[in-house]
């Protein structure tokens, strides 16, 4: 069979990623019809930087969801004679898939173009719930720092600055190390960490409807059973139903990120209680004789919002890389995943012969962490505008 | 420049500006006119929004890059600034037009010296050498009269007090001589007698260099002091020009008539002269009405004529150059007196239900947070004794560091006293925190916010944080009893049903504030500490939330303590006063006591510095000479001794040695004073109505 021509390759992958293109299309349209009704969300669509950022970061978020629809090939097959192969090079008669090897075949002869799809849905599937425990850990921390100061706000601090005095690589060197594995200090990690979600919520919970007991016992159990679920099931592996579970290097991942990312958000979460405690709509619930944790949690941290929802998507982005640095040095993943990190490393040696096993993953990394910044850039432009 | 140039310094012909934002276009001035004679004060006056500020910006050509000129001239000495480039405008600002801010703090480089912030003005404008402009600068400090110009030279911003910064601005404007200075509200960041000494100020030195003068202001009072002219802006248009004398007694438009009827005088009380409060909203400046601008609040308004068509300036005939915005004026009888609506039934005071006794709260300051150091104490109440009756409304008077919110934040339970007792029902609460107090002793004190803006939590619905505060008070069983209750209670503040679900940033100012009201009544309050409710709004609004506090007071015999530097507005509503010095109570009696002598030698100047917005009122002017000294280092003996203008009438140096004792006449009327009987009943009035 003849060799598929630059052309037909774009237009195959154009093809292949239908499905991403029809769901872009539809959010755009509905966001944008009704894009005075949803706030700040809608805002985004005014500001072409922030529409930009927002459509490659939902291109890559689609391509994770959709991803078994667009790959050609299973993104762990190997198909002997393909190894190396230039994009477009025809795959053996009776191969499963598609003719062709769209964007070629890297050193194991494994289909380049599959990996990268495939691998969105790998990086999708912990930079963002990383980031976010991460915020639960500073947000859970920062708040009693900023609002309450002194001896307590000292320590923390001093912790958060000797988190982030660590040099990070040297942290995940270390956790990965199967000596400090066999001491189950990540298991340690993952159960003090995991521990902060749900500690918030019953909190969050707890000071809203303390004067309502029946109500507040159900949200808090309700909580408190959930959450201890998922927790008994991602910390320990030890989910009696068998559902919930984490692989205990992905767990290493997860907690290495939550626990550098952390403290970089107390320190944000900290200088906004201290700005927002100042103001009357906080001394009004001191004088109706409200508790530290409901002013912190209902009457301050909202309104904290905007700026932490910008540093969110900034962070995903750092988490994206992070997760990038891990694979590349092949930390924490299994040596088959498709994650960008790891793809592009087993490119990178052959990258003077053979350029496009690396290219593809090293460009999706780039897009997807461009776009969360542009989309950061864009929400921040429009919470200031009146 | 030309220098021959005699015609008038500044001349604005149909001026309209317009910001463009991402929705529309939004007006924000329309067909404005107005002309500044050499040597002339202009006032610019009107309620926030009005466009007062954006005329100013539209004469320095400042207008940002939403901002643009749709429309007329602006002529400065002949010239026109629309036309002319950045270049020469960049020649004119500065040394031919300054502009003095509200803010002086944002107005000074912080980095950078006064001495060579000033110097740095000449050098620019006029290239003269370092020594001319030293020469210059200590020349002008002087004239603005600060203390030790060249120390002050030699300081940085920060080192001076807001009072001093505010002459170091005023310095600067006056460096390059300029012939117009616009002044956008230079005194509303000060305290009143850092004002009235600012005002005059600047008074005295607009006829020493013969600068024209537009000063933009929402206080009348200090209009009338300063201006010859002024013109009253609402919602983007000039409604009423003219000579002070022309617009304050013989005003020809609607909104200025409302205007001088919703501000109180100290002149006279509440059953001579009741406030009336312009009813409804300032206008969006998206959702204008057609015709009139003011036709949907105006009492004069006529259907299909008000609204029929864009009004156009009209002369009144007689007078100089007074115009007015008004189709009617001919015909409206402008001397009937105003419809007041009904007289005010005065509840009689009840049992005393706070009392405070010797109360004393000390704040201890380490000199170096991280070596311990000499602890130093700030004392920012001290030996307060006064007592509350239910229905009563006592208030509470100083400037800003005289104690008066430690005092609330004692009572409220936020601080614990460092002596002394507080009793709220017969109940001694000072020691106890809010966290350990019972609900419903911390139901019974509630209070109002100063800052509208700042009073609501934004990301909560209305009615969402009147019901907390009725759950965490425990008032109503069940969700649905508390949504009925929360209804009643925007009821009872005059709001619409429709509020509960509105987000904070939907109301207005004084809507936020009833919202406020709402809240602190939740839990039936018994006291109700309100810190200055008002002054952040607007005078047309003013108006009506002071009436509306106290019409809940007198319903729910509520006691409240009215903190407020406003005198004109404590006269008007209050029962008692009492006069606070940093930390000191110097004075306290009923409202006729404290305003009519003898008077404590701070309340007097007090007084004599309010702006008062009525022609025929004469006041003494007592100037207080510097500032208030600071709270870490009170002077020795009478707190006020350093600025009073009676020390010497008391024998061997008393006042510098000992606090005064409290005085206590026979009616209980206090004063802490060491002038004898005798000296304390030459005083006079301050404030005289002149005999018509």
């Amino acid at each position: 069979m003849e060799p598929m021509t630059t052309f037909e390759i774009i237009t195959k992958v154009f093809l292949q990623f239908v499905p991403v293109w029809g769901a872009l299309i539809a959010t755009f349209t509905l966001s944008i019809v009704y894009k005075r009704k949803l706030g700040l969300y809608g805002k985004l669509f005014d500001s072409t930087i922030g529409m930009i950022g927002f459509a490659l970061v939902m291109f890559w978020v689609f391509t994770a969801i959709f991803a078994d629809m667009i790959i050609t090939h299973d993104p762990i097959q190997v198909v002997s004679g393909m190894k190396n192969k230039v994009p477009g090079t025809p795959v053996p008669p009776g191969t499963q898939g598609f003719t062709h090897y769209l964007f070629g075949g890297d050193n194991l002869a494994r289909d380049v173009f599959s990996r990268m799809v495939m691998g969105a849905r790998e990086v999708l599937k912990i930079a963002p719930a990383a980031t976010l425990f991460a915020f639960m850990v500073g947000i859970v921390l920062g708040l009693p720092a900023g609002y309450f100061g002194g001896k307590l706000d000292t320590v923390l601090s001093f912790l958060a600055n000797l988190v982030l005095a660590f040099p990070v690589i040297l942290l995940f060197y270390l956790l990965v190390t199967p000596e400090i594995v066999a001491t189950g200090i990540p298991v340690y990690m993952a159960a003090v960490l995991f521990l902060f979600p749900i500690l918030f919520l019953v909190v969050l919970w707890n000071s809203r409807y303390f004067t309502q007991p029946q109500k507040r016992n159900i949200y808090v159990a309700l909580t408190v059973l959930i959450g201890g679920w998922l927790y008994i099931g991602l910390a320990f592996d030890a989910d009696p139903l068998g559902v919930v579970s984490m692989p205990p290097n992905v767990l290493i991942v997860f907690v290495s990120v939550v626990f550098v990312n952390s403290p970089t958000v107390f320190r944000i979460v900290r200088g906004i209680v201290l700005d927002i405690q100042t103001r009357d709509y906080v001394a009004a619930a001191q004088t109706r004789g409200e508790g530290p944790w409901y002013i912190m949690l209902w009457e301050i941290l909202p309104n904290a919002r905007g700026p932490l929802i910008v540093d969110f998507c900034l962070r995903i982005g750092y988490t994206t890389i992070l997760l990038g640095t891990l694979g590349f040095f092949g930390l924490g993943v299994s040596p088959e995943s498709p994650d960008w990190g790891s793809t592009i490393n087993q490119g990178r040696r052959l990258l003077s012969v053979y350029v496009h096993p690396a290219l593809p993953p090293a460009l999706a990394l780039m897009s997807l962490v461009l776009g969360l910044n542009l989309l950061a850039d864009g929400l921040r432009e429009e919470s200031m505008k009146d | 420049m030309s220098t021959d140039y005699d015609g008038p310094i500044l001349e604005i012909d149909n001026l309209s500006i317009s910001f463009f934002t991402r929705l529309r276009e939004i007006p924000a001035v329309m067909d404005f006119s107005c002309s500044v004679q050499p040597g002339e004060a202009m006032g610019l006056v009107g309620e926030s929004g009005c466009g007062k500020s954006t005329v100013a910006l539209g004469v320095m050509q400042d207008l940002g890059v939403n901002g643009r000129i749709v429309g007329g001239t602006i002529k400065f000495k002949g010239r026109d600034l629309n036309t002319m480039s950045s270049e020469e405008l960049r020649k004119i600002r500065g040394r031919d037009i300054a502009m003095i801010y509200q803010e002086p703090m944002a107005s000074l480089n912080p980095a950078m010296k006064i001495g060579k912030q000033l110097m740095e003005v000449p050098m620019i404008h006029e290239g003269v050498s370092e020594e001319e402009a030293y020469k210059r600068a200590l020349e002008v400090v002087t004239d603005v009269r600060l203390p030790d110009p060249e120390r002050m030279l030699k300081s940085f911003p920060h080192q001076l007090s807001g009072g001093q910064q505010q002459r170091i601005v005023i310095a600067m404007a006056l460096m390059s001589k300029p012939s117009l200075l616009i002044l956008d509200e230079p005194t509303t960041a000060l305290d009143v007698t850092v004002e009235a000494a600012v005002v005059k100020l600047v008074k005295d030195l607009g006829k020493k260099y013969g600068t024209s003068m537009l000063f933009i202001s929402h206080n009348l009072g200090l209009v009338l002091e300063t201006c010859d002219r002024l013109c009253v802006m609402y919602s983007g248009e000039a409604v009423e020009t003219g000579s002070i004398q022309d617009v304050f007694d013989k005003m020809q438009h609607p909104y200025t008539q409302a205007l001088f009827r919703s501000i109180p005088l100290p002149g006279a009380d509440k059953n001579a002269r009741p406030l009336i409060a312009i009813p409804g909203n300032f206008p969006l400046p998206h959702e204008r009405p057609p015709g009139c601008n003011f036709g949907p609040r105006c009492g004069y308004f006529e259907e299909g004529r008000c609204n029929a068509k864009d009004i156009p300036m009209f002369d009144v005939a007689g007078d100089d150059r007074h115009a007015t915005r008004c189709i009617k004026f001919e015909e409206i009888d402008w001397d009937a007196p105003p419809v007041a609506a009904g007289g005010q039934i005065n509840t009689e005071p009840g049992d005393v239900v706070l009392k405070i006794d010797n109360l004393k709260k000390y704040y201890e300051v380490a000199a170096s947070a991280l070596f311990g150091g000499d602890k130093k104490v700030v004392k920012a109440n001290e030996t307060l004794s006064f007592e509350a009756r239910e229905s009563e409304t006592l208030a509470i008077v100083g400037e800003s560091g005289c104690g008066k919110s430690t005092l609330a934040k004692v009572l409220m339970g936020l601080e614990t006293a460092t002596d002394g007792t507080i009793l709220i029902d017969n109940r001694e609460v000072q020691s106890t925190e809010i966290q350990a107090r019972e609900t419903n002793t911390v139901s019974n004190v509630q209070m109002v916010f100063q800052n509208p803006f700042d009073t609501l939590n934004p990301s909560m619905t209305v009615g969402r944080q009147i019901i907390r505060a009725l759950e965490i008070f425990g008032v109503g069983d069940t969700e649905e009893e508390r949504h009925e209750r929360m209804l009643k209670l925007l009821d009872l503040v005059k709001l619409p049903r429709a509020f509960a679900d509105r987000m904070p940033r939907q109301l207005s100012g004084g809507q936020k504030q009833r919202v406020g009201i709402a809240r602190a009544f939740a839990g039936e309050a018994k006291i109700v500490v309100a810190d200055e409710p008002v002054s952040a709004l607007d005078v047309s609004v003013q108006a009506a939330v002071t009436d509306l506090l106290m019409e809940i007071q007198r319903e729910n015999k509520t006691t409240l303590l009215f903190i407020s530097h406003d005198l004109s507005i404590v006269r008007y509503l209050s029962d008692r006063v009492m006069v606070m010095y940093l930390g000191h109570v110097v004075e306290l009696g009923t409202t006729d006591e404290v305003f009519s002598p003898p008077y404590h030698p701070y309340t007097e100047a007090l007084l004599s510095a309010v702006p008062i917005a009525d022609t025929s009122v004469e006041k003494e002017h007592i100037v207080l000479e510097g500032d208030i000294p600071s709270a870490m280092n009170p002077p020795k003996g009478c707190p006020f001794q350093t600025r009073c203008r009676w020390k010497d009438r008391v024998a061997g140096g008393l006042c510098e040695k000992e606090v005064p004792p409290i005085r206590t006449s026979s009616t209980g009327h206090q004063i802490k004073c060491h002038l004898s009987e005798d000296v304390l009943s030459e005083m006079t009035p301050v404030i005289k109505i002149a005999a018509e």
